[in-house]
């Protein structure tokens, strides 16, 4: 599964670091490393008022550093 | 045969003075860099004063052509005189490198300059002319590529004297030393500032004297291309990306913005590889395509590149622990880096397009800037005696 969380100006400003700090956490702690692959992207024009760009294979996801547990649970866990 | 400078100083107070009574001013002229070392006498405010008219006299009168006599003259009549010693004085040493590869170097009660060329010291022979009663050593001569040539202030040879050295440093000692920097460093500002360290270890950190160094090494042109910010015309994209790619084997290119990066990598149907690896917290990650040399987010690096160099800019702040941030892995460090060490011209192809998810007024920093950041990088840079030019799309 690729995961692409955008690191642009605007995401960088709304916390990106944090969640892929939390993210990469997330991932080593249930030993998903081999099947989940983290990467960055740029800005895509997609810029959303109510978080962080998040892509889960194709589908746009906003992500809050607070709601990481939370996008991680239902996108990630829940499609593997 | 195209000659180009890479030139830099650094001073050094004499210790509790606010002013450096040691002037230094860097110079071009269409055919021509020039580089002027003047030391007032004393310290201070009446040191700063002699030695900034003197500098800017022989700078101004020498960018319109005045004979040397002529600028000896005027300064003689110009400098206030000094009520304690009852005389007007200031040391000067100008040096003027032609893009022919003709150089000019007159020296005046300064330390003599330190010439080296391949990996040796090069004497400067006496060549005396009097002048307003003053003699001034006059050498002509022509440039090769890894010439580098350093000016100093009597501030150097100075150092320690007395305390941790008898005589203080001398030349010849300054000048070994500057043959083994020379070897170990690639940009004059790092020379200068090695050689000014030493002799601030000397002072045990309390110079005596107002110390300066100024370093001209004659280099290979170095341009770097930077593009920042899509083109207000998304036509425009090729054409942009094909002059920012223009240049030759030399030429760096950098980018610096997320949107202007993505146009790159499909212009030139090359990958953008973006990393996760937050060096610095506050610092977007970089990215990597094939054949560009940096690939950076946009406002947020180059409004640190900009701070950075603004503290080149002004000198005093520029020391050891400088370096160390100038050395970090950091988009905005490795950018200022570039621009400081590793480029002699500047062009610029910068988007005027406006990224509307940037016109959100909850973000904590005003990202419709970059016009802005570039005019600042524009004056910072020629500030630091480099040609820039800027190509809006």
């Amino acid at each position: 599964m690729r995961v692409t969380i955008c690191i642009g100006s605007a995401c960088h400003l709304k916390g990106s670091r944090e969640i892929i700090q939390q993210l990469q956490n997330l991932v080593s702690q249930h030993g998903l490393t081999g099947q989940v692959d983290l990467n960055g992207a740029f800005c895509s024009g997609n810029c959303m008022e109510n978080g962080v760009c998040v892509t889960v294979d194709d589908d746009l996801i906003a992500v809050k550093p607070e709601g990481v547990q939370e996008f991680f649970e239902k996108e990630i866990l829940g499609r593997l | 045969m195209g000659i180009t400078v890479d030139v830099a100083y650094k001073s050094l107070n004499k210790f509790t003075e606010v002013l450096c009574g040691d002037k230094v001013e860097i110079l071009k002229t269409d055919d021509s860099d020039i580089l002027i070392l003047a030391d007032g006498m004393g310290s201070g405010v009446k040191a700063n004063i002699l030695s900034t008219l003197t500098s800017k006299i022989l700078g101004t009168m020498f960018l319109n052509g005045a004979t040397l006599e002529e600028c000896v003259e005027t300064i003689v009549q110009t400098l206030p005189i000094c009520q304690v010693r009852k005389v007007a004085y200031s040391t000067f040493s100008i040096l003027q490198v032609f893009h022919n590869g003709d150089a000019y170097l007159v020296e005046f009660d300064n330390p003599s300059c330190i010439f080296i060329r391949n990996g040796e010291l090069v004497e400067i022979p006496e060549n005396i002319r009097v002048i307003e009663d003053k003699k001034i050593n006059e050498f002509r001569f022509r440039v090769q590529r890894g010439d580098a040539l350093i000016l100093m202030s009597d501030g150097t040879i100075h150092a320690g004297v007395g305390d941790l050295l008898n005589f203080g440093w001398e030349w010849k000692d300054i000048a070994d030393y500057a043959l083994r920097q020379y070897r170990l460093t690639i940009s004059a500002i790092r020379l200068a500032t090695s050689i000014c360290q030493a002799c601030d270890d000397l002072y045990m950190s309390r110079p005596g004297d107002d110390t300066t160094v100024a370093v001209m090494r004659i280099i290979d042109s170095k341009p770097v291309h930077l593009m920042t910010g899509p083109a207000q015309n998304p036509d425009d994209d090729k054409k942009m990306v094909e002059s920012f790619m223009a240049g030759d084997d030399n030429t760096k290119r950098v980018v610096c913005g997320g949107t202007s990066a993505t146009i790159v990598s499909r212009v030139l149907g090359r990958k953008l590889d973006v990393s996760l690896n937050y060096v610095d917290p506050e610092i977007p990650p970089m990215a990597f395509i094939e054949g560009i040399d940096l690939v950076t987010e946009g406002v947020l690096t180059l409004n640190r590149v900009v701070q950075l160099l603004k503290r080149y800019v002004q000198n005093e702040t520029v020391s050891e622990a400088f370096f160390e941030e100038l050395d970090k892995v950091n988009g905005a460090s490795m950018v200022a880096k570039m621009l400081i060490e590793d480029c002699t011209e500047l062009h610029l192809y910068v988007g005027k397009a406006i990224n509307s998810a940037y016109q959100n007024p909850g973000l904590p920093f005003d990202l419709g800037i970059r016009q802005n950041l570039v005019e600042q990088l524009r004056q910072t840079v020629t500030a630091m005696g480099k040609q820039v030019t800027v190509t809006y799309y």
